[in-house]
């Protein structure tokens, strides 16, 4: 049995985009991603189930739910995480949800997540990076976001770009300067933004930016199990500067 | 002062304490005291020492911050409006709360004097000059 499974509950199309918001920076990506399900009202899909997270289910209208859920409307399907992925996870998972698109037929992976500044109080828009599999998808990413061409990438969203670069499956992490050790709904604001731009979506955020607040105290207690998952993994490399270029 | 030193010891260490039963069992939810404890960072720097806290619903006419020995400061907060965990979809718990409260020990001894503070983007940031 694989370490780390992917149940799907509905059909998708075929040529689809899987979207990512896995807890990471700012969880930058959970806040985006589910601000994008809940304006699309997309439906769930599907849940990814492990041995590897902890014994736990989230209540949400008192059912029981997964705490990695799928959901999906029309080409889009977006994968969101309400408990930090365990260091041991990391590698596990980040296979098995690029073996998944691979297998469905998905034609994009794009990743949702934080790029750790630390002058971020003085930031007023922040600025979102786009990692790349290929450097054809900069024409995708077309002005959404500024292309990274130096730096390391720390975790699932590393794993997944490489992994798709290597199976010739296009993949984009779209990485947003916020805060490192709290959830940052401006960030999370401005990459909603880009994934308008590069899906010709049009997901509102005046609520991220409004409810800006509430959003940071419900993601306290989850924000503080990530920092430590992102201590495991070394995420703070993610500032170093690489010692070769080119 | 050897005295008042083992007195701070003795209240560090009860407060310590209760901030790790409280982190186990609450995850920073005090709900006997009705305080929240907040997100905060610790970063050494080579003449002082930068604490950042993550403050969301704060009155910014209501931080303290004070320094209580010479590495432990304590910051108390009130919020602007009552925090309701039912409110915030918890609605088997009834409690609410209406300041933060955090107690740190700093990594190096640190000076009161020359403490500055502010707050932006609900984010507190600390100077505290490293003792030298």
């Amino acid at each position: 049995m694989e370490p780390v499974r992917i149940v799907q509950n509905a059909p998708l199309p075929r040529k689809f985009t899987l979207m990512t918001g896995l807890p990471d920076v700012g969880l930058v990506g959970v806040v985006a991603g589910s601000q994008i399900v809940s304006s699309l009202g997309m439906k769930e899909i599907g849940t990814v189930e492990s041995e590897l997270f902890p014994p736990l289910v989230v209540l949400h209208d008192g059912v029981p739910k997964s705490p990695i859920r799928i959901y999906a409307k029309e080409k889009l399907a977006v994968m969101i995480a309400e408990t930090a992925i365990p260091a041991g996870a990391v590698y596990p998972i980040s296979e098995a949800i690029v073996n998944w698109s691979f297998s469905k037929g998905a034609d994009l992976v794009l990743s949702l997540g934080g790029m750790a500044v630390q002058n971020r109080q003085d930031i007023e828009v922040p600025k979102v990076f786009a990692a790349l599999s290929d450097r054809k998808l900069s024409k995708l990413v077309n002005g959404a976001a500024e292309i990274l061409g130096e730096g390391y990438i720390v975790g699932a969203y590393a794993l997944m770009l490489k992994k798709c670069a290597e199976i010739g499956l296009s993949a984009i992490a779209l990485l947003t300067q916020s805060f490192y050790n709290y959830p940052d709904p401006e960030a999370a604001a401005a990459a909603v933004k880009s994934v308008n731009m590069i899906l010709g979506l049009n997901v509102g955020t005046s609520e991220l930016l409004h409810k800006g607040e509430e959003i940071r105290l419900r993601s306290k207690d989850f924000m503080k199990r990530t920092q430590t998952e992102m201590a495991r993994i070394n995420k703070s490399q993610e500032c170093d500067v690489p010692p070769l270029y080119g | 002062m050897s005295k008042e030193r083992k007195k701070l010891n003795f209240s560090d260490y009860l407060r310590r304490t209760e901030q790790i039963t409280e982190r186990m069992l609450t995850g920073g939810w005090n709900e006997t005291r009705s305080t929240i404890e907040p997100l905060s960072d610790i970063i050494l720097g080579a003449t002082e020492v930068v604490v950042t806290m993550d403050l969301p619903f704060v009155d910014p006419n209501a931080v303290q911050v004070s320094v209580k020995a010479d590495d432990i400061i304590e910051v108390q907060a009130s919020t602007k409006q009552k925090i309701r965990l039912h409110e915030l979809g918890v609605k088997h718990r009834k409690s609410e709360f209406s300041s933060y409260h955090s107690v740190l020990r700093m990594p190096v001894p640190v000076n009161e004097e020359g403490m500055t503070y502010k707050l932006k983007r609900g984010i507190l940031e600390i100077h505290l000059p490293r003792q030298k």
